[in-house]
């Protein structure tokens, strides 16, 4: 998954970050938001022991939560795939869960598990299941008919196409998955320990920003950052090492229009499997109804209860604020993106500077770079933008690169024989490749950018539907948190398959193989 | 939680039978410990030395109870935990359970470890706030949620609160080092005990000074628990008014032993001396001295009622339950 830059690239790179952050660190010395190399590598000398300890504490968690997740992910991806007919569901039922706010379901994990790491692995799990399933149900889909038909040649039926040839043709996906899922699986188990933990990484993050120790935070933004892109480039190398063969050529028919009804029905049913799940885990759990509320709480808090218009327009409200945040920094993060993965095709010298930059960019806890962002940009929309647009960023880079890399070596070589050039094969060749990654990533953003948004408004911000959760919590206004959750989750949804039926429209042309 | 705790408490349970020997009483049988939690409203610091120390010398394993101190967090509401029984007390503040009480908890307030309310307006000396009226004109940085709070603070002191610019903030005391605001609304014992640190120096208006009187740290239980589980309540707080008298007694060493404790909360010592000097005012008073830590008059229950219907709440005297306390002093 590296790019092929010329050796140097990578230091380059690196050492133009150092000089850029430590020339930042001194010209805003004064204003404590940021401590550059020097004052980290001093911090780390000296509280070295601390931060090992803290590390193991919150890597452990991170490292469970992320094989957790994962493991979910293939098994919800294998049941879709062998239970065609399922898929819609499935990827529904799993979006709802990745749409729930942190911020809401944070304490509810505390209560659920109790003392310990269960809502850090929890957290780190759910940070991770759906950016790994989605780009796994492209890659087991992205397998030419031929092959499929010469396994059901042999008599065998739907698993063994599955063992054979789809799960071989989805490693290329599941590994760009598993990159864009290790610093996600940080940040989650971080986050995770905000709801009330003894030691680690993100023990250490509010204490030392209380504290206005910025050596200490910028040690532990460091750490995490290197932690993340060591991980990225780990299982980037495991990559290389098991993906040998060149990318397929994929022909495929255009594939008859799913029924309206359906869709409809799916929707139906997800949304029946998903309160039924709702109100089986509000009444098995034995959750205590003051904070723990069921489907019928919240309709009655929205429609019959005699403040249900305040509640309503209070929801509203904060609703409006968010979406100002989140729809711009929403595209400009994908248009960054896939720009820059464009870009970096272009010119693959500059990919070994760039994209190490850009890994690093993103790892950075976004609970450290909110004060500096605000700092640099105010307190307006634009902070909040740019770090929503941070967020979707990296996995709509990462993905389409991926897919820009898919581009058949035979194609390639009908394009080298007429003598094309770069620009030529990028726009017949390479940019249709990508679509499939591109609007995977795409969808995967919209839950994501609800995260950042929403943990920006919280913690660096204070406005729209993160403060509104994070009130309603500390009020004990749980009616409230779980309205919001609702119609977050939902709103979520909504876009979700808004960026679908546009996907389905680019993909019945580009890649009708994709088409379910 | 385990690890070191269990085995303090382990040690606790030892020293304390130890001591019963000594007094002639039977040792009492390390599985006799009921096992207890108690929710602490943020993560683990001098805020609750008093615990600390009760926990460290196995007053509370001398009483037969296991405590576990649970920490809070920025993502932790206290009520939750103590609704769900996960603990048997939390420590929560006068305005917050207001709100769950009215939301359906069966809380009440068994005891006050902050007598006087900790927020205060911090600014610099540059543009000090020394009363309410300096806030007019001024940028104050603050958590949106915490507006009822200035609005009380303004409408106790004939302050027009729209002459106050408001910028919601993170919890930290960049914004007012970075010229973004004037002033904070923060804590007495944290933000500006962080600038000290760093050498800056600020001054702090305590609102409680100014009459925004509301009790904080209150420990709070469920009515069934008052009902069902006194012993327990009792031994829980007498373990707690012990431990924060004898911090009274010497804050420093109190700070120390949280370090010590917590070698994984990255703890600054000094941090946490200045905190625990910072909050003794606020817990302990004549009255304290009088009647033991923890205690309230109805005084200022009625007070407390007063700054509570200026934020919104409306709640009655039966919020407050002093029988615990009562055992526990033996009065």
């Amino acid at each position: 998954m590296t790019p092929q830059g010329s050796r140097f690239g990578p230091w380059i790179g690196g050492l133009l970050l150092l000089a850029g952050w430590e020339l930042a660190d001194r010209l805003l010395s004064d204003a404590f938001v940021l401590a550059g190399p020097v004052a980290v590598a001093r911090f780390l000398m000296d509280e070295g022991a601390l931060m090992g300890r803290a590390l193991a504490v919150t890597l452990g968690n991170a490292a469970v939560g992320f094989v957790i997740g994962n493991l979910a992910a293939l098994a919800l991806a294998g049941v879709a795939v062998v239970w065609p007919r399922s898929e819609r569901v499935v990827t529904g039922l799993a979006l709802l869960v990745f749409c729930l706010p942190l911020v809401a379901t944070g304490p509810i994990l505390r209560v659920l598990f109790g003392p310990g790491p269960g809502p850090q692995i929890t957290l780190a799990a759910l940070a991770v299941y759906y950016t790994t399933l989605i780009p796994l149900l492209v890659g087991l889909r992205a397998v030419p008919d031929t092959w499929v038909e010469l396994v059901r040649s042999t008599g065998r039926g739907r698993l063994a196409v599955l063992v054979h040839v789809r799960a071989m043709a989805a490693l290329p996906a599941l590994c760009a998955g598993l990159q864009i899922a290790a610093p996600a699986a940080f940040l989650g188990a971080m986050v995770g320990e905000f709801t009330g933990a003894e030691r680690g990484m993100g023990v250490l993050t509010i204490r030392a920003m209380r504290a206005l120790d910025v050596p200490m935070t910028w040690s532990l933004a460091t750490v995490a950052t290197a932690v993340a892109v060591l991980a990225y480039l780990a299982l980037g190398a495991l990559a290389r090492r098991v993906l040998r063969a060149p990318p397929p050529v994929i022909l495929a028919a255009p594939s008859v229009r799913s029924k309206q009804g359906a869709a409809w029905r799916d929707v139906a049913l997800v949304a029946a499997l998903a309160l039924g799940g709702w109100a089986a885990v509000i009444g098995l759990g034995g959750l205590n109804p003051f904070f723990a509320k069921g489907p019928g709480d919240v309709v009655t808090a929205l429609v019959f209860a005699p403040d249900a218009p305040e509640t309503r327009a209070t929801l509203g409200a904060a609703l409006a604020e968010t979406a100002v945040f989140l729809l711009p920094g929403y595209a400009a993060g994908l248009a960054a993106g896939a720009g820059l993965a464009v870009l970096l095709v272009l010119l693959p010298g500059v990919a070994g500077t760039v994209l190490p930059l850009a890994i690093a960019l993103r790892s950075v806890p976004i609970v450290t770079t909110a004060p500096l962002v605000v700092l640099l940009l105010g307190r307006g929309a634009l902070g909040t933008i740019v770090l929503v647009a941070v967020m979707v960023f990296f996995p709509t880079l990462v993905a389409c690169l991926h897919g820009l890399r898919q581009t058949p070596g035979q194609v390639l070589d009908v394009f080298d024989s007429f003598a094309a050039g770069p620009v030529t094969r990028l726009i017949r060749l390479r940019i249709p490749a990508m679509w499939p990654a591109f609007f995977a990533a795409a969808r995967m953003a919209v839950p994501a950018s609800v995260l950042a948004v929403t943990v920006v408004e919280w913690l660096a911000t204070g406005s729209g539907m993160g403060r509104l959760m994070a009130l309603s919590a500390s009020l004990s206004d749980y009616d409230m948190l779980w309205s919001c959750v609702v119609v977050v989750s939902v709103l979520a949804a909504l876009g979700y398959a808004l960026v679908g039926a546009v996907e389905r429209r680019v993909l019945a042309v580009y890649a009708p193989e994709q088409q379910t | 939680m385990p690890g070191p705790l269990t085995r303090r408490t382990l040690l606790g349970t030892g020293a304390a039978a130890v001591g019963a020997t000594a007094l002639g009483l039977p040792p009492r049988p390390a599985q006799a410990q009921t096992p207890v939690g108690l929710q602490l409203s943020w993560l683990h610091s001098a805020q609750f030395a008093g615990s600390y120390i009760a926990l460290d010398r196995g007053w509370w394993a001398a009483r037969g109870l296991d405590v576990s101190l649970l920490p809070g967090g920025p993502n932790a509401p206290v009520e939750p935990p103590v609704v769900s029984g996960t603990a048997l007390v939390g420590v929560s503040a006068a305005d917050y359970t207001a709100a769950a009480v009215e939301q359906g908890a069966p809380f009440k307030i068994l005891g006050v470890a902050m007598q006087k309310n900790p927020f205060v307006v911090a600014s610099l000396p540059g543009t000090p706030v020394h009363e309410p009226a300096d806030l007019v004109g001024k940028r104050i940085g603050m958590a949106l949620a915490n507006t009822p709070v200035l609005q009380a603070l303004c409408q106790l002191n004939g302050v027009d609160i729209d002459r106050i610019t408001m910028v919601p903030t993170q919890y930290s005391a960049q914004p007012l080092l970075a010229g973004e605001v004037d002033c904070l609304l923060c804590w007495e014992t944290d933000l500006p005990v962080a600038m000290e640190r760093q050498g800056i120096e600020s001054l702090t208006m305590l609102m409680a000074d100014h009459g925004y009187v509301l009790q904080s740290q209150t420990y709070i239980a469920t009515e069934d628990s008052l009902a069902n589980r006194r012993a327990d309540l009792v031994a829980l707080l007498a373990g707690e008014v012990r431990g924060w008298e004898a911090y009274h007694a010497d804050p420093e060493a109190a700070a120390d032993l949280t370090v010590r404790m917590y070698p994984d909360a990255g703890l600054d010592p000094e941090t946490q001396r200045l905190q625990a000097a910072r909050q003794v005012p606020l817990m302990f008073s004549d009255l304290t001295d009088a009647h033991g830590f923890g205690w309230w008059t109805d005084d200022a229950v009625a007070a407390n009622i007063e700054t509570l219907a200026l934020l919104g709440r409306t709640v009655s005297p039966d919020l407050w339950d002093r029988s615990i306390l009562e055992e526990v002093h033996g009065t």
